[in-house]
């Protein structure tokens, strides 16, 4: 992390060396369970467990946030219609914007005279704070004094692949690390029998694929292991037919035996790490299928997440992300697509915020209650927003939709140090720029890892002659958003 | 997951060079080993290269900029420290004054300080970076140990070795070693037969036979293509959202060839940068262009296509610049290099020599699909011929007669409706959006060039008549359109587009009047201002899609217009009738324009004009064109094709034949296409593309316009090369590059020896780690130029070293001397690549299809997988010997990669990679032990043991070693396995495991008391044969009973336990 990885990380071949003569040659390992001494001896020595590459290290200063929730709206939902209320907009309905607002306009399918659309759901001001929300959340207004809104963000890309890509790893173009990727990178992990970093996507997928949780040029090790949705949630984890866990032990054992004779004789510390490999990988196999049992969670609970345990839904994918988390997971992605409505965004809206207000909020309450809000970050964003103008054609048969936004929209966060009770910033009238506090993507990005106690600057890995971070040159901290800055 | 130890992937350079820094404290400082390294890292940001960032107009990457007078006194002044302001600054203890500034977060140690006071001290003398000065073929060093010495290349080894004060290790085993020399040539472990073969070989040059054998096998080329098609990026789908298949397997089957061949790396480069511009190129060549098709596609609704063909163009040349160069040219996308000495400018002159490509693609010839196409068509004449037999008539009636009859009737009335059209010459063509136009025979005019989501073709026609009433717009179909046109819509997306389909916004033509100069490539440009509009009073259509009837192109709404739906692959037209006449004076042209404002590349590809001076009321014949005109000839002087041509149409649309039509176009459909694969062609001088800078490297900022051209820093382009993309090709493999063959032999070295010579394989810029043997990788890279660039010869070269045939053993005295085996005491012991896992595994199992090329297959892989991503692709898993491929036959899809890969840190190949990573996780371990292709090899392998055991247990456990590691089995590890074995057993025998589902096998369901036990039996020896069948293996003629299946179980165990140890997955 600190200087590039470069001459630090060279202590970790130092370190197996030293590990090496110590336990392997100097002992003698005999018939001794090399894991289990492995396992011993990380959890008495701290220092040993440098050579991890997933070892919990020290942040760059105090933290506010132990762990991430990221609730991925793909797709780009319309802030005009959720977060960001323009009685402008309802104001001059169906008729034309001034020019200059629609000239510098980047449209996909939108045609540059298209009118203004008004909001197509009420809005109230909530909780103390009297945040605005609109009607089409009623459950996010519940939790109003607990967030903070955000009405003034802006991003670089236009296409959903591009912006997708850009809002989880910094760039646009597939093969740069995701931000779960440098946080791990920077901070270790704290699970020890599961991803440090895992993806969840309440079915179909994403259209920025593998690479919106890539290590990219990070190793491997660091990349986000997507969930499946339905059945086991680790490709692989469960045992092939026939094969018993006790068949499956006995297995391990063998396999272990011989790997030990072969560390005898060939000398290679990578014969060390694929044993204690094995031995993690059986533990996650317990543990991925004690995940999936939801039947110690109170039906209250199931009931406030509107949770059906076994379905493929958002719901059960936002419990999924606190039983992640209170498992020492330290960063969750949760991607729901479904958001791209270049018609009836009002009857769009209708269906994707029955599918997630409820859970979203929920998760909100639950960590809330379970004393974990403080140091769990939750975040609610899709890449880019809509535009307030509308888009409709006849031939496409689309009426009454909106196009791509990335020049001003909203998102929210939740928990981990952000203010509760608070919106920030704002666009112009018609909400089609900044107008106040603009936030570049970046900005968040700088604003996340800030919060998990990282300096963004800092946390940088040399990759093709020169030194990489998630922010690339840019990235502000923003302040305002957090408790007691 | 807290993954575990893995230093290989984390080893870095800085421990062990370190020392070799200091060594030198008291020498003489060498300026690109000592000096450079500090300024590059900490100076170069803001005082190099990069003119934008540049502070203080000072620049120290040159002598001059260092030694030039500023603010009247240069930085530094050579041979004065004291004097010098760069020492001053970088010593000093004030904040405000000091080098680099606290707020850059860089800081020089005392070392570094001293360094570069003791450098102004001697003179301050620069030199070119190492890798930009050409290799020269260096002496041999001295070495002590000459008995050791097999080729050059451990000269160079052992004396490095010996002044880090080690020695090399033993010769491996010949087990160990001919397993290892198998998997790195050809990338599968060898029989137990091939090994005995070299072991007990007596000759003393049995091993250089055995390379040169594996040389010769067709495997080799599957092996090496493996890491150049990482370089690159080869994939089965275009990426980003929509990520759809792709057909370019032709391009990875030429590269496994073209290794196969030994075809000369200069050649190869030259194929694949520009095979399509070599005078006559071949098929082949073409094909080869595949390389830079490569890069992905966005498909996204809404994209501008322009702006991605933009980014392609920008992962060209970055690509090209980590292939050939090694180097990060992407650094000067957005500004100039801030450390190596190339400009932002010349970026983009490279990028011109790509600009000016189109992105076809090629039909390959095939002799075979030739014939069959020729054999269908012919039947379909034949059956179209005798369709007047099957009109119904009558008993005793001749049908033909009455076909006749009724297609005279028919005649008569269609010859009302018909007009004299006549097509008109295209003189003129321009488009807003780059696309280009080819004129056929028939006067029609083919799009090509880019394909733009939406364009205004505007064409210019020589009218021919002195009045126009009424124009005609064929849309014609075209075998090279998607779905044969005559749109060009790639894709079909739900019930908005249909591929092949186009969408006409709006039509409008204008009478240029006599003497008003028009320009090709202005056309779009021009004023229309004195341009006669032509009134258009109605519009016919012969066929339209729903509401997108042919008056849409009059309503001035360009989100409406004409279209043809799903009648793709036919030819349609629209007829528009004139307000009034229309006088043409002699020299006037029509100008067309055709808008096209729709989505998803919905314009047209092929459509031709014509026109018509005959009187109103005029509409649309609703026939095809050539049946209109034969029409109007009177049948006795049509010519016998044209007379078909009526009658053919005639007998295709009569009601009485529509069951017989069908049938003959069901048959039409299964006519066999020819494989069309990605390739590039360049563009004609006359719509040569114009290359600007980007400001920033955004696509929205162009400024000022560049030509191609090449970094001033490397070797100046070939004498009388072409400045286009085939000159860019032989300026790369040009002998004076200092970069392209030390490159690819670094990357060779890499891939043998699990890391490179210069670590860094993708970056040789000043920036790059030092290499750790100079004198070896010169050597290395001007023997292979000397060696006619083969890639075969290199490879028997280091092979066949000392060096490469060290055991592996790890000694203590090496590990803590040198940890990372910088200097190669032993051999690398490295887990294996993605694909070799598999392919190790299926081929240890006697499993593995040896098919060479063709489509790409599925094999099985978990559920779920692709349905990560957006368009969740159905992985159909492919049967029968598809199952077992190898893994470079893998489908590759970009945003769901077949997950094994992944886990075992195989790359998306969404850009290209030069230097794969190597980690060891838990996910690793769990896909060896449960994952459904190491299982059924796992039972193919055991069935083997079964069907034909050897005398005893540990003969069948020593047999399967063999099978598995290559090498005996000890004692021990017999024991221990006979153990494992043993319990097993047990477990079986006591109904604890079931065999049935181990073995894959599915048990035949119990039913009560309504089947005997013989029936069972029988069902269940007909369900181990299916098993096996499905796995491919031998079925035996006795039904096999509950004892032999549960036999076939444990040494399932078994094989599986030896399938996941850490051996198995090595190369050692």
């Amino acid at each position: 992390m600190q200087g590039s990885g470069r001459g630090e990380t060279g202590n970790d071949a130092a370190a197996v060396t030293r590990r090496y003569f110590l336990r392997d040659c100097a002992m003698g390992l005999g018939t001794v369970a090399l894991a289990d001494l492995l396992q011993r001896e990380e959890r008495a020595q701290g220092a040993e467990r440098r050579t991890d590459p997933l070892a919990p290290k020290p942040p760059h200063f105090a933290p506010r946030a132990k762990r991430v929730i990221f609730l991925f709206m793909a797709g780009g939902p319309s802030q005009a219609d959720l977060l960001d209320y323009k009685p402008a907009l309802a104001k001059y309905h169906n008729q034309a914007p001034p020019r200059e607002m629609v000239e510098r306009l980047r449209l996909a399918f939108a045609q540059r005279n298209a009118r203004l659309l008004a909001p197509q759901y009420a809005f109230k001001k909530c909780g103390q704070s009297g945040a605005e929300i609109s009607d089409a959340m009623p459950h996010l207004r519940e939790i109003a004094d607990d967030i903070t809104i955000i009405r003034s963000v802006h991003g670089d890309h236009f296409n959903h692949a591009p912006a997708q890509i850009f809002f989880n790893t910094g760039s646009g173009l597939p093969g740069r690390p995701s931000m779960g990727s440098w946080i791990l990178y920077g901070l270790g992990s704290q699970a020890d029998d599961l991803p440090g970093f895992v993806v969840l996507s309440s079915g179909g997928g994403t259209s920025g694929g593998t690479a919106n949780f890539s290590s990219g040029f990070l190793p491997t090790h660091f990349a986000g292991v997507p969930f499946r949705s339905q059945g086991d949630p680790i490709v692989d984890v469960r045992n092939p037919a026939g094969v018993d866990d006790t068949l499956q032990r006995a297995t391990i054992d063998v396999v272990r035996q011989l790997n030990e004779k072969r560390l005898q004789q060939v000398g290679d510390p990578q014969i060390a790490s694929r044993v204690a490999a094995y031995e993690m990988a059986f533990r996650m196999q317990r543990r991925a299928i004690e995940l999936m049992d939801y039947s110690k969670e109170t039906s209250a609970t199931l009931e406030m997440y509107g949770a059906q345990p076994g379905k493929a839904t958002f719901a059960n994918q936002c419990l999924l992300a606190r039983r992640l988390v209170e498992r020492g997971v330290r960063f969750v992605n949760v991607y729901l697509k479904g958001w791209d409505h270049h018609s009836n965004v009002k009857g769009g809206l209708k269906s994707m915020c029955g599918k997630s207000d409820r859970a979203a909020a929920a998760l909100v309450k639950d960590l809330k209650q379970r004393g974990m809000l403080d140091d769990t970050l939750v975040v609610w964003a899709g890449e880019f927003g809509r535009t307030p103008i509308v888009e409709a054609n006849a031939t496409l048969g689309r009426k009454a939709g909106r196009d791509h936004h990335p020049f001003a929209f909203s998102i929210w966060m939740a928990g981990g140090g952000v203010k509760r009770g608070f919106t920030l910033g704002a666009s112009d009238e018609l909400g089609f720029y900044c107008a106040e506090d603009p936030v570049h993507i970046h900005d968040i990005q700088a604003t996340i890892m800030h919060l998990m106690g990282l300096d963004h600057k800092r946390v940088t890995f040399t990759y093709q002659g020169r030194s990489y971070r998630l922010t690339d040159v840019h990235g502000n901290i923003v302040h305002k958003l957090m408790e007691h800055a | 997951m807290r993954s575990v130890v893995c230093w290989t992937v984390f080893v870095l350079s800085a421990v062990a060079f370190g020392s070799t820094v200091s060594s030198h404290a008291d020498d003489v400082v060498d300026f690109a080993r000592d000096v450079r390294p500090i300024l590059a890292s900490k100076c170069f940001a803001c005082h190099g290269p990069d003119e934008d960032a540049r502070e203080a107009d000072l620049r120290l990457d040159t002598r001059n900029g260092a030694t030039a007078v500023r603010d009247g006194s240069p930085a530094v002044v050579p041979g004065k420290p004291d004097e010098s302001p760069l020492v001053e600054r970088v010593e000093s203890a004030d904040e405000d004054e000091r080098m680099p500034p606290p707020d850059s977060k860089l800081t020089l140690n005392d070392a570094e300080k001293r360094m570069l006071r003791r450098w102004v001290e001697q003179g301050a003398h620069y030199s070119k970076h190492w890798a930009f000065v050409p290799p020269k073929r260096p002496a041999f060093p001295d070495v002590a140990d000459e008995d050791w010495i097999r080729n050059p290349i451990d000269r160079f080894v052992l004396a490095r070795m010996k002044q880090a004060g080690l020695s090399p290790s033993p010769e491996a085993d010949r087990y160990r070693l001919v397993r290892r020399v198998y998997l790195d040539l050809i990338g599968l472990p060898p029989t137990p037969e091939e090994v005995d073969a070299v072991v007990n070989d007596p000759r003393p040059d049995a091993y250089e036979r055995l390379v040169d054998r594996l040389l010769a096998s067709p495997h080799y080329g599957e092996r090496w293509a493996r890491p150049w098609l990482d370089l690159a990026r080869y994939a089965d789908t275009n990426g980003y959202e929509k990520d759809r298949p792709r057909t370019i397997w032709p391009y990875r089957d030429w590269v496994i060839d073209a290794l196969n061949h030994d075809m000369p790396f200069d050649r190869f480069t030259i194929e694949q940068i520009a095979g399509d511009m070599l005078p006559h190129a071949t098929i082949a060549q073409r094909i080869a262009t595949g390389f830079h098709r490569n890069t992905m596609l966005n498909e996204e609704g809404g994209v501008e296509v322009e702006q991605f063909r933009y980014e392609s163009l920008i992962d060209r040349v970055n690509t090209t610049g980590a292939v050939w160069l090694g180097l990060t040219v992407g650094c000067s996308q957005c500004h100039s290099h801030k450390f190596d000495p190339m400009t932002q400018t010349e970026y983009y002159r490279l990028l011109a020599f790509f600009n000016n490509a189109d992105e076809p693609e090629l039909a390959i010839p095939d002799a075979d699909i030739a014939r069959r196409r020729a054999r269908l068509r012919a039947e379909i004449e034949q059956r179209e011929r005798e369709l007047a037999t099957k009109w119904p008539a009558a008993e005793g009636t001749d049908p033909r007669e009455e076909a006749r009859r009724r297609q005279h009737a028919w005649e008569t009335e269609q010859i009302r409706k018909t007009h004299d059209w006549h097509p008109l010459r295209p003189v003129l063509t321009d488009s807003r959006k780059g696309t280009t136009f080819t004129e056929l025979d028939d006067r029609s005019l083919l799009a090509g060039g880019n394909r733009p989501n939406n364009d205004l073709y505007r064409i210019a026609f020589e009218v021919g008549t002195d009045h126009l009433t009424g124009l005609r717009l064929e849309a014609l179909p075209h075998e090279s359109l998607p779905a044969g046109g005559p749109g060009r819509a790639p894709i079909s997306v739900g019930k908005i587009i249909t591929e092949g389909d186009f969408l006409l916004s709006e039509f409008r033509a204008y009478l240029v009047p006599p003497g008003e100069a028009l320009e090709a490539r202005q056309l779009v440009r021009h004023s229309t201002e004195n341009w006669k509009p032509l009134a258009i009073h109605r519009v016919t259509a012969s066929h339209a899609w729903k509401d997108s009837t042919g008056d849409k192109t009059q309503d001035g709404n360009l989100d409406t217009g004409w279209r043809i739906g799903e009648e793709t692959g036919k030819a349609h037209h629209l007829v528009f009738e004139l307000a009034e006449p229309v006088a043409v004076p002699p020299g006037a042209l029509l100008v067309v324009d055709l808008e096209q404002a729709y989505i998803h590349n919905m314009v047209l590809g092929r459509f031709r004009i014509s026109g018509t001076s005959d009187r109103p009321p005029l509409a649309s014949s609703g026939l095809p064109a050539e049946v209109e005109s034969a029409l109007r000839i009177p049948p006795k002087r049509r010519s016998p094709q044209q007379a078909w041509m009526v009658q053919r149409h005639f007998l295709r649309t009569a009601p009485e034949l529509k069951d017989e039509v069908a049938r003959i176009d069901a048959l039409r459909a299964t006519m066999p296409r020819f494989v069309r694969t990605l390739v590039m062609q360049e563009r004609l001088p006359q719509v040569r593309r114009t290359t600007h800078r980007h400001h920033r490297g955004e696509y929205l900022k162009p400024k000022e316009v560049v030509t191609p051209g090449v970094p001033a820093f490397l070797h100046s382009f070939p004498k009388g090369a072409p400045r286009n993309r085939l000159g860019l090709a032989r300026w790369l493999v040009d002998r004076r590059n200092p970069l392209v063959a030390r490159v690819v032999v670094n990357r060779q070295w890499q891939v043998l020896f699990g890391r490179g010579i210069v670590k860094t394989s993708e970056d040789f810029g000043t920036q790059s780690s030092p290499p750790s043997h100079p004198k070896l990788l010169d050597w290395l890279a001007v023997e292979f130029m000397d060696r006619g660039w083969s890639l075969k010869q290199l490879h028997r070269l280091i092979v066949t070293s000392a060096t490469y045939r060290q055991s592996s053993r790890v000694t203590p005295e090496s590990l803590a001397r040198d940890p990372e085996n910088i200097w190669l005491s032993h051999a690398p012991r490295v887990r294996l690549e993605a694909e070799q896992v598999r392919d190790t595994i299926l081929a240890a199992a006697g499993m593995l299809t040896e098919r060479i090329g063709g489509p790409s297959v599925f094999p099985p892989q978990p559920e779920g997988v692709t349905s990560l991503s957006y368009g969740s692709l159905a992985w159909k898993t492919s049967s029968g010997a598809d199952r077992f491929r190898r893994g470079i036959y893998t489908f590759l899809k970009r945003t769901a990669p077949y997950a094994m890969y992944g886990t075992f840190d195989a790359p998306t190949r969404e850009t290209c990679v030069v230097r794969r990573g190597r980690s060891n996780t838990p996910l690793q371990a769990l896909t060896l032990l449960n994952d459904v292709v190491i299982m059924e090899a796992a039972q193919g392998l055991a069935w083997q043991m079964v069907h034909r055991p050897a005398t005893g247990d540990d003969a069948s456990i020593r047999r399967l070693f063999r099978r598995i590691l290559t090498r005996p089995a000890r004692d021990t590890e017999v024991d221990l396995l006979r153990g494992f074995l043993k319990s097993q057993r047990g477990r079986l025998a006591r109904g604890e495991l079931d065999a049935a589902a181990i073995c894959g096998v599915k048990r035949p369901a119990k039913t009560e008391n309504s089947k005997g036990r013989r029936e069972q039996d029988a069902e269940l020896a007909a369900a181990v044969r299916d098993r096996l069948r499905h796995l491919g293996q031998a079925v035996p003629d006795k039904p096999v009973d509950a004892a032999r299946l549960a036999e076939w179980a444990a040494w399932t165990t078994l094989v599986r336990a030896l399938f996941n140890l850490d051996e198995t997955i090595t190369k050692e």
